[in-house]
Parts: C-alpha cells; sequence; structure tokens
C-alpha cells in the first residue's frame, strides 16, 4: 500500500525573469516500508519536490498538484497548524551539510530535547512519583541517551555537552537522524544525506538508514545524485531529469529493463569490471548539457539531448505503466 | 583565554604608544610658538621620551586659561559625555532592537519599508539641526523639558565623579531626589537627538543580522521540525541573531562620540566637546593632545571590554580562539 | 512555460547589464538617479541660474518669510536673512560647497583608500602590520575630533577643513575596504586565479573588483553621508567654511541668533542636507539590491 502517493506534481517559481515552471507533473508513490531512491543530477530538482512534500516552501512558490497524499493525509489541503503537527511527526526530514543545520549557539543537548515528545503533567508526575518508588520512568535524559545509541554513538554525555562546531559532519548527521527518529515518524526523507563525507562515514550512515527501516519498518526517501551508491539499498528508484520524473519502478526493473533513454544512459555511464569495454576506450556520456532552469526546452525535457528523440518529443509524454514500473516516454527502449 | 587576555592587552598596548607619539606630535605642532619650555632636551626622541613619562605620571599639562591640571578636568567632563552616549544607547537600543528584528523578521513587507524609511530618515538628519530645532520645541509646546545644561541652576552639586546622575544621587540630604530627576530631565533632549543616529545604524544591523539568521539552514531545520514560527523566533533566531550586534555597535562607539560633542555644543551641556571647543576658541590648544588621549583611551578599553563579553557569551567565538592558535 | 524566442542563447546578458535591468526596474531608484544628476548639475551651476546673487543685500527685503506664508514675496521664494539676502539662492551655493565638496571628499577617498587597502590585503608582512597598527589607532580617534585637531594645525578655512575631513575619514574607509578584500581573498576562485600566477594587479581587477561591488557601494555611501555631515557639523562650529562663503552649515550658525525672529533660516539649509542625503542614500540602497540580486 502506498505512504506517499504524489501525482502531477507542479512547481512554479517568480524569479526575476518571470515565472519558471521547475517541477513539471512530477509523480512518486512510496510503497510503506521501503527504501525509496530519488535519483537525478544536483538542480534537477529533488529537494524541491521534498521541501514540496515538507511544505517548506518560500511566497513565492506555486505548488499545484493533482494529489498529494500521505497515507489518509491530503497534504494540499492542510492548514499551517495542521501541517506542524505532521512535520517533525509523521514526516521528517535529514539534510545535506548537517553541521549548518544544526543552531551554532545551542547545546546539542538542547537541541534534541526540543524534538522529543511533549512531556505532559501525566508522564511529569509519573517520574516523580517513579523517583521516589525508585522505579525506572523513562526521564528525557535516558530518552535521549537511547536514541543516541540508536544512532551508534556510545559516549553520549559528552556528545551532549558540546555545541554543533564542536563535531565533525558525520556526528552531526547521526545527530540529525538521531532527531528524525525521536518521534518515530512514517517517512524519513534524507536529501543527500552523505554528500561531502568521507566514504567510511558515508557507508555508516547508509548502514544505519537501512538498519532503521529494516528494524522500525520506517519508510526511507533517499534523494541522492549518485545512482551506484544508492542502488545498493535502494528497493524502489524514480529518476528525475530537470523537473520531470522520467522512470520509476523496482530496483530489479530499472536495473534490468529501463526503458527510458535517461535511464539507459545513466546504466550506461556507471563503470563497470565488464570484460567486453574495450581498452581505452571512450566512456559512454550523453551528449550536451543540462539546460538552465530559465531555458528549458518544451516537451520532454530530455529532447535535445536524447538519442531516440524525434517531432512527436515536442509534446509532453504521458505516463505509461506496466507492473507498477511507470516511465514518460514516447518511444521506450523495448526490450529484445 | 589568558593567552587570548595577553594577545588582547600586547595588541592594546602597541596602538596606545602609537597613540602617544601622534599626540606628541601635535603637542608639538601646536605649541611650537607659545612655549618652548618642555623642548630643553636635544632632539625629538628625548623630548617625546621626557613627553611618555610626563604621561605616565598623569601629568598631561596644565590648562594655560585657569592653570588647572588637564587629565583631571578632561576626565570630569568626559564623564559628562559618557552619560550622554550610554542613555542615548539604552535610549536607542530599546527603540531600534524591536525595531529592527520587525523588520528582518517581515523582510520586503510594507512593514519592513516603512521602518526602513524610518532607519534613514534618521541617518540623513544632520545631528547639529536637530539638535538646534530641538532647542526650538519649548517656543512651541512650552517649556516641557529643558534645553539648556546640564542641570539647573538652583542646585549646587559638588563633582565627585563627573557623571551627574550619580553626583545628584550623593545630595540626596539637600535636595531629596529633585536633582536627581532635574538631572534625568536635562538628559532626556541631548540623548533622543544623539539617538537618531544610533537608531538607524542599530535598526539596520539588527535587520541585516535576522535576515541572514532567518536565511540559515538550521532555521530551515527548525521548520523542517514542525516548531511553530514564534517558538523558532525566540529560541533559534534571537539567540544567533542579537550577539553579532554587540562587536557592530562597538565600531560605531567613535561616531557616537563624535556626535555627541556636537550635541554638547548645541545644547550647552557641560562635556569633553563643549570643553575642547571653548578651550579651542580660547586658543587653548594643549587641551587637543590631553583630550584626544582620553577618548582613545576610553575607546581602547571599551573596545577590549566587549572582545572579552563576546567570548564569554558566545561559543562560536570561543571555538574559533582555539581554531586561531 | 512557453519560450517563443527561439535564439534565446544569444541574450545571456553580462553581469553589469544585467544588474542595470534589475536596477531600471526600481522606479524609486531610477528617480534617486535623476535626483542626484540635478544635484550634482545643481551644485556645478548654481550660480548661473539662482534669481540673486548670494551676497546681494537688500535693506527694503529683510527677514522675509517664504512666499507662502503671509509676507512673503514671490521673487524670494524661500524668503530672505536680516540683511536681505535671497535665502534659496544662499542654499544653492551652500549645496555647492557642501554636496560638490562632499562629492570630491569621496571620490579621492575612495581611490587613495581602495589602494591602501587592496596594498595592504595584497601584501603581508612587516609593511602590513605597521598599517595596521596604525590603523588601529587613527581609528580608535572620532573622526570629528581627528578633523578638529587637523583644522587647529592648518588653520581654519574651506579647503583646508576639506582636507582634515578626507584625512580623518580615510582611515574608515581603508579599514573598510582592506576587511571586504580580505574577506575575498579567502575565497577558492582567487586561490585558483593565484595558482594560475596571476599578478596583483591581475587577481585585484579580475578576481575582486568585480566581487566586492556590493560592499564597496555601501561603504561609499557611508563615506559620503559622514563627509556630507561632517563639512556641515565643522562649518557649523566655525571651524570650516568662513564667512562670506556661503556653506549650509556655517548658515546654519550664522542664522542661529536669529532662530526665534525667523526660524526659516535655520530650516531649508537643515532640510537641504537632510534632502541631498535621502536622495543619495535611495539611490545607493537601489544600486546595492540590484547588485545583490544580480549576483543571486
Amino acid at each position: 500500500m502506498a505512504l506517499l502517493d504524489i501525482r502531477n506534481l507542479s512547481i512554479d517559481i517568480e524569479t526575476a525573469q518571470g515565472k519558471i515552471r521547475v517541477i513539471d507533473k512530477a509523480s512518486l508513490n512510496i510503497v510503506e516500508g521501503s527504501i525509496h531512491g530519488l535519483i537525478g543530477e544536483s538542480g534537477s530538482g529533488k529537494t524541491l519536490i521534498a521541501q514540496a512534500i515538507m511544505g517548506l516552501h518560500n511566497n513565492n512558490w506555486t505548488v499545484t498538484a493533482d494529489r498529494m497524499f500521505l497515507g489518509g493525509i491530503d497534504l494540499t489541503k492542510l492548514s499551517q497548524k495542521e501541517r506542524r503537527q505532521i512535520m517533525g511527526k509523521e514526516i521528517s526530514m535529514i539534510f545535506q551539510k548537517p553541521s549548518s543545520y544544526l543552531d551554532p549557539s545551542q547545546k546539542i543537548h538542547t537541541q534534541i530535547k526540543s524534538v522529543l515528545p511533549k512531556q505532559t503533567m501525566k508522564i511529569r508526575i509519573r517520574r516523580i512519583l517513579g523517583k521516589i518508588r525508585r522505579v525506572n520512568v523513562q526521564s528525557s535524559r535516558l530518552q535521549m541517551k537511547e536514541l543516541l545509541h540508536k544512532v551508534g554513538i556510545q559516549h553520549d554525555i559528552s556528545i551532549l555537552n558540546s555545541y554543533p562546531h564542536q563535531l565533525s559532519e558525520g556526528v552531526c548527521q547521526k545527530i540529525m537522524i538521531a532527531m528524525a527518529i525521536a518521534n518515530n515518524p512514517r517517512l524519513i526523507i534524507a536529501d543527500e544525506p552523505t554528500t561531502s563525507m568521507e566514504a567510511v562515514t558515508q557507508s555508516q550512515i547508509f548502514r544505519l538508514l537501512y538498519k532503521l527501516n529494516q528494524l522500525n519498518n520506517t519508510t526511507l526517501l533517499i534523494l541522492s545524485n549518485n545512482f551506484a551508491n544508492t542502488s545498493n539499498i535502494s528497493d524502489y528508484m524514480t529518476l528525475v531529469y530537470c523537473g520531470q520524473t522520467v522512470e520509476s519502478g523496482s530496483y530489479k526493473q530499472i536495473i534490468t529493463s529501463a526503458m527510458h533513454p535517461y535511464t539507459q544512459a545513466l546504466l550506461k555511464t556507471m563503470i563497470h569490471n565488464d570484460p567486453s569495454h574495450e581498452h581505452k576506450g571512450e566512456l559512454y556520456t550523453l551528449p550536451g548539457n543540462i539546460p538552465s532552469a530559465n531555458q528549458l526546452p518544451i516537451g520532454c525535457r530530455l529532447g535535445p539531448r536524447c538519442p531516440r528523440a524525434q517531432r512527436t518529443c515536442v509534446e509532453n509524454p504521458s505516463v505509461t505503466i506496466k507492473k507498477g514500473h511507470s516511465f514518460r516516454c514516447h518511444y521506450p527502449i523495448k526490450l529484445s | 583565554m589568558l593567552s587570548f587576555l595577553i594577545r588582547r592587552l600586547n595588541l592594546l598596548l602597541i596602538t596606545a604608544f602609537i597613540l602617544t607619539i601622534i599626540a606628541f606630535a601635535i603637542d608639538r605642532s601646536v605649541t611650537i610658538e607659545s612655549d618652548l619650555t618642555l623642548s630643553e632636551q636635544p632632539n625629538y626622541f628625548f623630548q617625546y621620551l621626557s613627553y611618555l613619562f610626563n604621561l605616565l605620571d598623569g601629568n598631561f599639562g596644565y590648562s594655560s586659561l585657569d592653570n588647572q591640571p588637564l587629565l583631571t578636568r578632561g576626565l570630569l567632563f568626559f564623564n559628562a559625555t559618557l552619560e550622554l552616549c550610554f542613555s542615548a544607547l539604552l535610549i536607542s537600543c530599546l527603540i531600534a532592537i524591536p525595531l529592527g528584528l520587525l523588520a528582518g523578521l517581515f523582510r520586503n513587507t510594507k512593514l519592513d519599508y516603512m521602518i526602513m524609511t524610518v532607519a534613514i530618515v534618521g541617518l540623513a538628519l544632520p545631528v547639529f539641526w536637530v539638535g538646534v530645532m530641538a532647542v526650538l520645541l519649548p517656543s512651541v509646546w512650552g517649556d516641557v523639558l529643558p534645553v539648556d545644561g546640564n542641570l539647573s541652576l538652583i542646585y549646587d552639586v559638588p563633582t565627585v565623579t563627573g557623571f551627574l546622575l550619580i553626583d545628584t544621587l550623593l545630595v540626596t540630604k539637600e535636595y531629596g531626589l529633585f536633582a536627581f530627576f532635574d538631572r534625568i530631565a536635562h538628559l532626556i533632549l541631548p540623548s533622543l537627538v544623539l539617538s537618531f543616529f544610533l537608531v538607524t545604524e542599530i535598526i539596520r544591523l539588527t535587520r541585516h543580522s535576522m535576515t541572514m539568521v532567518m536565511r540559515s539552514n538550521y532555521i530551515k531545520a527548525a521548520y523542517a521540525k514542525g516548531f511553530s514560527r514564534r517558538k523558532i523566533v525566540f529560541t533559534h533566531a534571537l539567540r544567533n541573531a542579537l550577539p553579532p550586534i554587540i562587536p557592530q555597535l562597538r565600531l560605531q562607539l567613535s561616531t557616537v562620540i563624535s556626535f555627541a560633542m556636537t550635541i554638547e555644543i548645541v545644547f550647552n551641556l557641560d562635556g569633553i566637546g563643549k570643553w575642547l571647543f571653548t578651550s579651542l576658541k580660547a586658543g587653548d590648544y594643549l587641551v587637543l593632545p590631553a583630550g584626544m588621549l582620553i577618548i582613545t583611551g576610553f575607546i581602547l578599553f571599551f573596545s577590549i571590554l566587549v572582545e572579552i563579553i563576546m567570548v564569554i557569551i558566545s561559543p562560536l567565538r570561543r571555538g574559533s580562539l582555539y581554531v586561531d592558535k | 512555460m512557453l519560450i517563443n524566442n527561439g535564439f534565446n542563447e544569444d541574450k545571456i546578458q553580462s553581469p553589469l547589464r544585467y544588474i542595470w535591468s534589475i536596477f531600471k526596474s526600481k522606479s524609486i531608484a531610477v528617480v534617486a538617479m535623476w535626483l542626484v544628476i540635478l544635484l550634482i548639475f545643481a551644485a556645478i551651476f548654481a550660480p548661473h541660474f539662482v534669481p540673486h546673487s548670494p551676497l546681494a543685500q537688500n535693506s527694503d527685503k529683510m527677514l522675509l518669510p517664504p512666499y507662502w506664508v503671509d509676507g512673503g514675496d514671490i521673487d524670494h521664494i524661500l524668503g530672505t536673512d536680516d540683511l536681505g539676502r535671497d535665502t534659496l539662492s544662499r542654499v544653492f551655493h551652500g549645496l555647492q560647497f557642501t554636496f560638490g565638496g562632499a562629492i570630491l571628499i569621496t571620490f579621492i577617498v575612495a581611490i587613495i583608500g581602495m589602494v591602501i587597502g587592496a596594498s595592504a590585503a595584497l601584501t603581508k608582512g612587516i609593511k602590513a602590520s605597521i598599517l595596521h597598527h596604525l590603523l588601529d589607532a587613527l581609528l580608535a580617534i572620532p573622526s570629528l575630533l581627528l578633523a578638529l585637531i587637523l583644522i587647529t594645525i592648518f588653520g581654519p578655512s574651506y579647503y583646508n577643513c576639506l582636507i582634515a575631513i578626507s584625512l580623518s575619514l580615510l582611515p574608515q574607509f581603508i579599514r573598510a575596504s582592506y576587511l571586504a578584500i580580505e574577506q575575498e581573498l579567502g575565497k577558492q576562485y582567487i586561490i585558483a586565479l593565484q595558482l594560475d600566477g596571476a599578478t596583483n594587479l591581475r587577481l585585484f581587477r579580475y578576481g575582486i573588483l568585480p566581487n566586492i561591488l556590493e560592499p564597496t557601494i555601501t561603504v561609499i555611501n557611508r563615506l559620503f553621508t559622514m563627509a556630507i555631515i561632517e563639512i556641515a557639523t565643522l562649518g557649523f562650529l566655525g571651524f570650516g567654511a568662513q564667512l562670506p562663503q556661503t556653506e549650509l552649515g556655517s548658515l546654519i550658525a550664522s542664522s542661529m541668533e536669529l532662530i526665534y525672529l525667523s526660524p526659516w533660516l535655520v530650516i531649508f539649509p537643515g532640510l537641504a542636507i537632510f534632502l541631498v542625503i535621502v536622495i543619495v542614500n535611495v539611490f545607493a540602497e537601489g544600486l546595492r539590491h540590484a547588485v545583490i540580486e544580480g549576483e543571486e
């Protein structure tokens, strides 16, 4: 069953040159309990989609969608207050460059405490009574300790008492993850969680995210520009090119039977230890460059770069769905 | 922390040393015709040394008008100026920081434009002219606030600290609190006029700092955690936006003292500005190096103080201290 | 969005032109720009178009109020002073001294300060260190006091006052430009340029100058504001322009005794200073915003 169901999400941004449609009819369908990779080059609009889901838009954005459901909740019809109830509780988000997403003037301790579930009067009284009766009732201190242990931080006391600028990026990311899972959200959006980190830390973070998914059955949406890295842990994948979702399907479908020329190109660019690859042979790339945001081509935005493009490609292709494998192309690659 | 203090003091000493050289140069260039008593030594170097020892001895020379020692006179007058400056600072912080925060929070809205218009007007009004206009006030509104002098003449307050607010509190036996209130009444208009400029400056600084903070990533993250706007502003934004203003304000101190000197002349207040002005008009040029040393000494002392406070209150600064090493 | 222009890529604008196109869209800033140009013309050609000579006395028409007040004269729009001299002409002449002087100071200080600031930022070692400490010391002296000291040494006159104000504002500008350049020097593209073997001059021209446009505009705007206020303040205190010269500050000072009799004489020069600063500030703010938006 789909946890997050987005159909035809469009985002227009007001700029000095006029309105620009940065996200053009993107569709996203995330199965509950799965890891979903949202893959695209930097600047392709992955972050915008994530921010639209979270509702973190600026005033000069217009977000329109045919359908945008989280479980049973219609995200497009929420008031500010209702949305705040969902943010952090149902969906939480992890960012790239985590150290800049932590408040530099507060200790980690204070910051984690602020996201813990509200301490109601009842819990407080129970805790005081528990102290008298020497029964261990979970205090916020203990909760924090447990959270940090969950994300693999052992020496919790020294970490809790430090400021963000004293910690490394990897530890900061772990703290961000700890803060994200504090309320047991149903969906965690991870926005390029491992960019600018060392390889060891990267794999640590990925393992941590994978474990979260396996143990708590938390649904994960991982945004990444690294196809090879993300495909290892993703159950499903969606590829984005210039604000259009080009193809989406399960890991196996994408790897073995890519239908869209862009996916095909991405797969070809991955370097395999392939004996058939000629020595000193050219590595494959798509011709041309990513168009800038104010000069987007009409219709299928891959058009000018696409090896299979034809005249009809100036119109936006509609979605074709085959066994949960959907793509937008007029001339999909036929399976031989 | 200790090594930081030592380094700062070291810089302070070098700067103070350069300032004494400048003071000496001024002293030489203004006294060349009038008296040559000091220049018995063979060359400038020895002259400077004797000048420096005099300074260290607390001997800044004597006024040629009334033969008072310049240092004690100057300090007393300067204290009155400081009183004016700090009351202006207080008033302008009370007005400007909330306005600046609002402008930064509601950037590019009507409220923001309104506040920034006020800020530009405050900057563009020449202080002495506003002072002159304020002196005109009693003829328009009647005798609401005094516009002339430090204190009404009926009170005879002995000068102890130079800070008249304290001095008037010391004479409560004779006058009760009336002298104190009279002093406050005398202080209100000059401080208001002086705060015109400061309000502008603080609004701009606060607004800029607030916008920068509100655009930063951790505010975005706080929104993503589902915090309300009010909570974000009070727990995250203010804590980060306000501290950077303090060192910026320190840079304004010398400008504020400049304006305070002008205002003293307009409002006929006894302060270092008026003292320098009247002495210069009367031909007593020796007040210049003495006045300069007093003012700059205070500014140097104050900036070190601000830096130490910043290190104490801001964890980020404390962090960067260690990075420097 | 449909892009009709097939040759879109031909129209990638140069940064300056882009900034200009943003600036043009801000109507208040454009109005301010025209007013600044008008002010400059007024300052240069004031003697040629004002109706009266600023020194021409007229014993029949003394202390006239502005013409819209009872007893005013259309011949003297802003009234006359105690010797029957036309206030409008005197204010325009004062504009020449105050505004013109401030522009001159801004221009000279900006060039010298930028050169010294850049050379201080680009050189390391003992030269930069000496300059640094000297600046620290000079910055601790309030600029008005510094100007007073210099005028006491040079003797009071309008040109000495200009020199004194330039010298007293110079340390502030050097420090500001030094800080801006220093900040820029730490950036990656500067290091890339340095690794390319760029000379200091080339580094400054192509690497630094285009990127410090915004802070420079702010600092120059501030410099101008301070210059105009200080010229007027020194004139007011009697250390600047001497008597027959109609500097705006000294105009205010000379009418101080008449303040209860004819407050107009004090109000109009002050308003003139106020308007000049407002106009220039609005212009500079508009320019700054255009530059910021252009960079984004």
